[in-house]
């Protein structure tokens, strides 16, 4: 297939997930939403990498998911964190910088 | 007919489809599930385009610890028994507005410049040749992650003690 | 010659003197006699400066003495100092004689003042009489402008000395406010004349006048304008309401400013500048008909006065008319000639008033009557004072008066010749009527309650009594000098500039003969009841008791028409001024107050914003150019 074809599948991902991120009333939806939306850029590097030889395309593809495992990783904490505090996980309900 | 566009269809449909499923399932629970089927769809575009060392850490780390750690929360933060996990969706249309535009300038851009490139053929070890870029060229964000997760584990630690 | 501008300018600067020690040294002028005495000195010591200066000038040639002013690049703009000729020293002597004599009056007419008002009093007096001179030795515009509004404040000032009375205060403002009119336009005269010319100096301006010079021609708008100077401060129709309310003054500021000086000091101007005048010669028409109208006026309003400064009052209008009306036809120094005879007998007038006022205590003449047995001095002066004023011959008036009736036949002016012989009977006819009713006749009943002016010296009509020397010291010498300058003509007159008609002098006898004739029947032998006369011409008298209207005519342009004005001015200011503003303010506020709500501390409208902007951004760089 052509590397357009695999960019065209990544930006449909991309922007499921920026639906999900907008739209998801809980705190853990909207990581989801992040999760994919990282999964598409992910898509991307991997086939530009493939399309014009140069392998730090894949390079970049580790390094991103691993900082990602690592930001779930220490979002979630918060999320919890947060549960403990305000005894919610719905994102509506987290206001405080309201101007 | 050759197999490579019918797995990529294939795919793609999966992908796309568990993604959605993703973003609009009411239960939370099914949606991390749906999750870890579109991590694993990626996976698999990924061993579409020769990357397999990509398809293994996208299945170890990915579909298998993101995934886990997500639902840890979810029970951490939800009662799984009862109908406390579900989760409505707020201003659908205004969202889906954004999104699909987003998309279709994104695709406007492709229209004009189209890449029509064909696939090179594989030139040697994938694989190895990430290992090597890894330890030579990028050396120096390699050392750097490890910093990032000495990090991330003392920040999980702090967060993970207990309330005095 | 040399010695007559150094005269000059010595009975100039002396009253400055007294003024600045008077309002500087505070105690000195709280002292009260001491004060008056030194401004009384001082004043002594200017006119024998005067005479002096007059003495040693050259008829025909001027000195000036001269000091820059304001340099500009290329010389000087205007300077100060003293043009003193044989016109301008006379006119010193005039102001310098009244001025002596009225301070010296006032000593007496004032005793019963504190002595700080008494003192305040004379620092205004030599400020007047520093003024005046200043005006009448001006060598160019400014100086004669800012001298001008000197003696307009000085007559402020005076006015409203006893500042405590609402109708004196209203009366100085209304005579600030009726002149000014009448200075902004000399001012914008004098600056196009001077936009024109290029000098403001008279010498200078004389000198192109003589040579024909192309910048003196299309001069009538700039002479009009500053005609309209000399017919505020002149008290020419329609300006002329303010005299008889300035009359709220103490009778020695009336004898000295709105008889002999300030208010001549129009007449003087025209006088002085008459060659410019020259050159515009429809303005000077204008100049004779307002004149002659404003004559007859006046003395029309005189005959029904009840308050006898104001008959006086009423009368010097109606004298500055005929003095314009005679620089209007051309003929100026007729014009001069009886501004300075005018000068000297309605300072008597006034004085001798103020003596009756000051014994009787009220204005009202009909609260006075059989003052000539009582009051035996005074009554003399009067009398003599009255005839002067008619015209009759060997008396001071009656040749200046011939003359202008003269001037004004010669001149052309053939309507305001005719205006000028009416008023001239009843001149005659309004002075003697007060003679009759005050000085001779039976007392009035009870004593007056204290009338229009001032409450001196309550006594009544019955207790009248001559005025203390100190104030007929001043009434002799007006006297006596009216009676050697009618006699002094009657033998030896200056040169008239024109040959009179045969039949002048006759009509002019024969009309204020008449005009006493008329009095007499009316007042003295009763033959003809006043009231049936004033019924005889109603119309013109019922307009006459309201003065013609002409007040509330000022009243209503002031009221009206600037308070309207004031008032749309406010209104915009309040609604489209402010309202701008305001509305700005409160669209900032909503504004403000909407965009706030962007804030909404939910992470995910942020993101919004994000993907929005990302968007714009790609539409924005890839949009087809």
């Amino acid at each position: 297939m052509t590397l357009q074809a695999y960019l065209t599948l990544a930006a449909m991902l991309f922007c499921i997930g920026l639906f999900g991120v907008m739209t998801r009333r809980n705190t853990i939806g909207i990581l989801l939403g992040i999760e994919l939306m990282l999964n598409a850029v992910n898509i991307n590097l991997v086939a530009f990498a493939r399309f014009l030889g140069d392998v730090s395309g894949m390079v970049f593809t580790v390094f991103t998911i691993c900082i990602t495992v690592a930001e779930v990783a220490l979002g979630l904490a918060l999320v919890i964190l947060i549960y403990r505090i305000r005894r919610t996980a719905v994102a509506d309900h987290l206001d405080l910088l309201k101007g | 007919m050759s197999l490579e566009p019918i797995v990529f269809w294939a795919l793609a449909v999966v992908l796309l489809a568990s993604a959605l499923a993703v973003v609009l399932t009411r239960n939370l629970f099914h949606s991390v599930l749906y999750l870890a089927l579109a991590l694993t769809a990626t996976a698999g575009v990924f061993l579409s385009l020769d990357a397999e060392f990509l398809a293994a850490i996208q299945l170890l780390l990915y579909a298998g610890g993101v995934v886990t750690i997500v639902v840890f929360a979810i029970v951490v933060t939800e009662r799984l028994v009862g109908d406390r996990i579900t989760q409505t969706s707020r201003q659908l249309a205004a969202g889906f507005g954004i999104a699909g535009a987003l998309l279709v300038a994104i695709l406007a851009i492709f229209r004009r410049s189209p890449l029509t490139v064909p696939r090179p053929a594989v030139s040697g070890d994938l694989t190895r040749a990430i290992g090597q870029s890894v330890l030579t060229t990028y050396v120096l964000p390699f050392e750097l992650l490890a910093v990032l997760f000495l990090a991330a584990l003392v920040g999980a630690l702090y967060f993970a003690r207990p309330d005095d | 010659m040399a010695a007559s501008g150094n005269f000059a300018l010595w009975a100039w600067l002396a009253p400055a003197v007294s003024f600045l020690l008077l309002s500087l040294i505070v105690p000195l002028r709280r002292s009260g006699k001491p004060a008056a005495w030194l401004s009384i000195v001082i004043s002594a010591g200017a006119l024998s400066a005067a005479v002096s200066a007059w003495r040693s000038a050259v008829p025909d040639m001027a000195r000036r003495i001269l000091w820059e002013w304001i340099p500009v690049e290329d010389g000087v703009l205007t300077s100060v100092g003293v043009l003193a000729d044989a016109d301008s020293t006379l006119m010193l002597i005039l102001v310098a004689l009244v001025s002596f004599l009225v301070q010296l009056y006032s000593l007496g007419y004032l005793s019963d003042e504190p002595p700080a008002s008494l003192g305040r009093y004379y620092a205004y007096q030599s400020l007047f009489a520093f003024s005046m001179m200043g005006l009448v030795l001006a060598p160019n515009f400014v100086q004669l402008f800012i001298c001008w509004e000197l003696v307009g404040l000085c007559s402020y000032l005076l006015i409203g000395y006893w500042y405590t009375r609402p109708e004196a205060a209203r009366a100085a403002v209304k005579a600030f406010w009726v002149t000014k009119a009448g200075d902004v336009g000399f001012l914008i005269g004098i600056v196009m004349l001077w936009s024109r010319t290029g000098t403001f100096d008279f010498s200078e301006l004389f000198e192109m006048a003589q040579g024909g010079s192309e910048a003196l021609t299309g001069l009538g708008l700039v002479m009009f304008c500053i005609y309209l100077g000399a017919a505020g401060k002149s008290a020419q129709f329609p300006f002329h309401v303010w005299l008889p309310d300035a009359m709220e003054g103490p009778t020695p500021v009336s004898a000295l400013i709105h008889a002999a000086t300030m208010v001549t000091a129009g007449v003087y101007l025209l006088f002085r500048t008459a060659f410019l005048f020259e050159q515009a010669p429809e303005v000077l028409a204008a100049v004779g008909w307002i004149g002659a109208f404003t004559a007859l006026l006046a003395a029309t309003l005189a005959c029904v006065q009840r308050d006898i400064k104001r008959v006086l009052a009423y009368s010097t209008v109606s004298q500055l008319g005929y003095m314009m009306a005679a620089i209007g036809a051309g003929f100026a120094g007729a014009g001069f000639l009886h501004l300075l005879t005018h000068g000297v007998f309605k300072a008597l007038l006034f004085l001798a008033a103020g003596a009756v006022i000051h014994a009787v205590g009220t204005n009202d003449i009909f609260a006075m009557g059989g003052l000539a047995r009582r009051m035996p001095q005074t009554f003399t002066v009067f009398l003599i004072g009255t005839l002067s004023l008619a015209g009759i011959p060997f008396f001071a008036g009656f040749f200046s008066k011939e003359e202008i009736l003269g001037a004004t036949w010669e001149g052309g002016l053939t309507v305001p010749f005719a205006m000028l012989v009416v008023a001239a009977f009843l001149t005659a006819f309004y002075m003697f009527r007060v003679v009759f009713i005050a000085f001779l006749g039976a007392p009035a009943g009870s004593a007056a309650s204290a009338g229009h002016g001032s409450a001196h010296g309550s006594h009544a009509p019955g207790h009248a009594h001559d005025a203390p020397a100190i104030m007929t010291l001043a009434l002799w010498v007006l006297a006596l000098l009216a009676l050697v300058i009618g006699v002094g003509f009657a033998f030896s007159h200056p040169e008239a500039e024109f040959a009179a008609p045969g039949w002048l002098t006759p009509l002019a006898v024969g009309v204020a003969v008449g005009g006493i004739a008329l009095a007499t029947v009316v007042y003295a032998l009763g033959w003809i009841s006043s009231e049936w006369l004033f019924r005889r011409f109603a119309l013109v008298g019922e307009a006459a008791m309201e003065r013609f209207w002409l007040d509330d005519l000022f009243a209503l342009v002031y009221r009206s028409g600037i308070l309207g004005v004031a008032r749309i001015v406010g209104w915009v200011d309040r609604y489209i001024v402010d309202g701008v503003l305001n509305v700005l303010s409160a669209w900032t506020l909503t504004l403000g107050d909407r965009l706030r709500r962007i804030q909404s501390g939910q992470a995910q409208d942020y993101v919004y914003g994000i993907a929005l902007g990302v968007l714009l951004l790609m539409v924005w760089m890839r949009w087809p150019r």
